[in-house]
């Protein structure tokens, strides 16, 4: 019988207590697995992530703390400069207002500063309707449009934001796909207007219909679609038209411009910055990236952090196992010793016992991993990007408040709406880890075994050796 | 040849330190049968440890076959119990969770000797002490007093040593066993004309050893 056989005999000699060991191992083993899944899946994430964005910039105004009508405004000009700069390729500008319906009660949307526009009306009616119960309890909406309480009245509608862009085929991050019609010319200025399949529905309108915007009459080219509902509820008009509808001329609320390669992403960024100085938000789609994967970051590194904590913790598991278990053997070492074995041999045979009860833990470890990695990863995943979805939230609001400049509430909400999807968007594809478990992950789990075995048995050996031979002269 | 010459050994414990064994010299001729008698304490069991490099001489030297084993170093000293000693304890001493044979075969696989011969070799040795083959594949637990001293005496011969050791292989057995344990070293010492020291109480047995000595205070006196 050679001493492996030994080891491995010795390590089910108290059956129960194997067992018991061994599945504490396995446990253990097991999270290291489900913490090595999670931290390579969120690491492949973010790097897809990363790599996937594209090559934007994005431009709103500066300024936080004002509701100034002269706070701000980006204008045409200003922006327009930015198109002759080095590697940018397009610039997309935005202008975005709102319009409510004739005829509707409008109990909240008197102008912001009381500079009434009695021309910012229309005959569309918004797709998206609220419950309008009547009671105070009657939804977010009531609270939020309802001043000083009281309940909504029954004709309320809701405002239909209208964008004037100089790129039509986005609202922001959302593609408007053309369902029918042609698209719009973001270049012209003329009374041609795109509305959503949904908005054309709920209106009766069809492409070459006409509604009423600004007490003019607009004709609508194009119908579009893009899966988001607060999109769908957006007229789109060229840039130079709303500013002509509005009266704004040369004022724009955000643009967004394209680089041409992502390694001059950041170079074009500064730039860009540096154009425009204090009166823009300018932000990189990287930099915007970068903060949609900082909740994975964290995934990353406490998944990294509980790895550690559990091999560590099977470390010390195996470690107390073998100090127990020499104890309790220390005159069997002894006779081993006093029959002619040397320290090594006896150390081997601790030490392949050691090694029966990690391998058997690493093989329930493996079984718990591959169950495990994926759902686990899937939690702090879910979990810490559900947190920070909603801290985004905030801010992108918060950001968005402002954006429209302090010109017109509605503004304000349409680029807030924006900012607030674009960033959920990123974060919704950041939080969509998938986990892969292939064949390394059983060499990980022996690796691991291993590693805990040699740290458990480190200390059992120097107690085996330090046993003296004479000391089973003794009587028992 | 054994010869061993002002052995001393002092166990320090705290701030006393006692005197197991002082200054002992004896010779034993080779094949011969010896035993050691002395009250309990007398330093019988730690002057065995020393001719069995279970531990080291404070002082002195233990020559066998012209090689001092005192100045040995700890490899040596492994290779010496392991080829030239056999041990056979009070307490037996078996490990607890190997069977009747396996015990007997443990010493042979420690000195790399092929699994075969190691199985041929121990159900010999078990038959020669009496053990037989039902019994030989009982684990310790399951067998009496007296067939486990039978049992280590076998594990004893296992490398052939040039020496035995037993430390009162009597001690825990009846007087009707114990005679019979006792006849069976002595047959062995006839037959295998191999050395044996044994420790007693039993001054019927010491009487019928080749030559006996008697310990006192860790001092030796001859007695026969
Ligand atoms: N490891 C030790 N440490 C301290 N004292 C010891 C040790 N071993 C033996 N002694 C002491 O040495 C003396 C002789 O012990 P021992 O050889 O066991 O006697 P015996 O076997 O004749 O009963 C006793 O007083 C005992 O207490
Ligand atoms: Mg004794």
């Amino acid at each position: 019988m050679n001493t492996f056989t030994l080891g491995l005999r010795n390590a089910f000699r108290n059956a129960v207590r194997s067992i018991s060991i061994m599945f504490i191992l396995g446990l253990s083993i097991g999270l290291c697995l489900v913490m090595l899944i999670a931290d390579q899946a969120v690491k492949q994430k973010i790097n897809d992530v990363k790599s996937a964005v594209g090559t934007t910039i994005t431009i709103a105004p500066a300024g936080f703390n004002s509701f100034s009508d002269a706070n701000n405004a980006l204008t045409t000009s200003s922006v327009d400069k930015v198109k002759s700069l080095a590697h940018i390729t397009n610039l997309a500008e935005v202008l975005a207002d709102r319009l409510t319906t004739i005829g509707a009660a409008q109990p909240s949307f008197s102008r912001f500063g009381g500079d009434a526009n009695t021309n910012a009306q229309t005959s569309l009616t918004s797709p998206v309707t609220l419950n309008t119960n009547g009671d105070n309890n009657g939804g977010i909406g009531s609270r939020i449009f309802v001043n000083g309480g009281g309940s909504l009245p029954a004709n309320f509608s809701l405002p239909v934001p209208i964008v004037g862009t100089t790129d039509p085929t986005k609202l922001n991050s959302n593609d408007a796909i053309l369902k029918s019609g042609a698209m719009l010319d973001g270049a012209k200025d003329s009374n041609d207007a795109m509305i959503s399949t949904a908005m054309a529905s709920k209106n009766n309108l069809g492409v070459g219909s006409t509604f009423t915007a600004y007490g003019q009459t607009l004709q609508v080219v194009g119908l579009f679609d893009t899966g988001n509902q607060g999109a769908n509820s957006t007229v789109v008009v060229s840039l130079a038209t709303l500013q002509r509808l509005t009266g704004q001329t040369g004022d724009i609320t955000s643009a967004v411009a394209t680089v041409d390669t992502l390694d001059n992403l950041s170079a074009a960024t500064t730039a860009v910055k540096n154009m425009l100085g204090s009166s823009a938000d300018v932000q990189s789609a990287q930099e915007e990236a970068n903060n949609a994967v900082q909740p994975l970051e964290n995934v990353a590194s406490i998944s990294l952090i509980s790895l550690m904590g559990a091999v560590i913790a099977g470390g010390v598991i195996i470690l107390l196992t073998m100090v127990m278990i020499v104890r309790e053997r220390r005159r069997e070492i002894g006779i081993l010793k006093a029959i002619g074995a040397s320290n090594s041999r006896v150390v081997l045979q601790f030490m392949s016992e050691a090694l029966t009860l990690t391998v058997a833990g690493a093989l329930i470890g493996v079984v718990i991993g591959v169950a495990g990695g994926n759902p686990v990863t899937n939690m702090l995943v879910s979990s810490s990007t559900t947190a920070s979805l909603s801290s985004t939230a905030q801010t992108s609001s918060g950001g968005a408040r402002f954006a429209g400049g302090g010109r017109f509430f509605g503004t304000r909400s349409v680029t807030g709406n924006f900012l607030q999807r674009s960033g959920n968007g990123l974060l919704n594809s950041a939080s969509n880890v998938t986990t892969n478990i292939g064949w390394s992950i059983l060499a990980y789990g022996l690796a691991a075994s291993l590693l805990i075995a040699a740290i458990g048995s480190s200390f059992a050996g120097w107690m085996i050796a330090r046993v003296k031979p004479y000391e089973v002269m003794r009587a028992e | 040849m054994i010869e061993v010459r002002d052995l001393t050994k002092t166990f320090q414990s705290g701030d006393t330190t006692v005197s197991a064994v002082r200054n002992v010299s004896f010779s034993v001729p080779e094949g011969k049968f010896v035993s050691i008698i002395g009250k309990s304490g007398s330093g019988k069991s730690t002057l065995l440890s020393l001719l069995g490099a279970l531990d080291r001489p404070s002082k002195g030297s233990i020559n066998i076959a012209g090689h001092d084993i005192a100045a040995l170093g700890d490899r040596s000293l492994v290779d010496y119990r392991r080829k030239k000693i056999g041990f056979v304890f009070q307490s037996y001493n078996l490990i607890p969770n190997l069977t009747a044979l396996e015990n007997v075969m443990l010493p042979m696989s420690f000195n790399g000797l092929p699994s075969g011969s190691r199985l041929r070799r121990a159900t010999e040795l078990l038959d020669q002490v009496g053990i037989t083959s039902d019994k030989q594949q009982r684990k310790p637990g399951k067998l009496s007093g007296g067939e486990q001293q039978r049992v280590a005496i076998a594990r004893a011969l296992a490398n052939r040593p040039a020496l035995i050791l037993a430390d009162e292989p009597t001690g825990n057995l009846d007087t009707e066993t114990g005679k019979k344990i006792f006849d069976l070293l002595h047959k062995l010492s006839r037959e295998q004309k191999t050395t044996i020291i044994v420790v007693t109480h039993d001054l019927s047995i010491a009487g019928r050893t080749d030559e006996s000595f008697r310990l006192q205070d860790g001092k030796l006196v001859k007695a026969k």
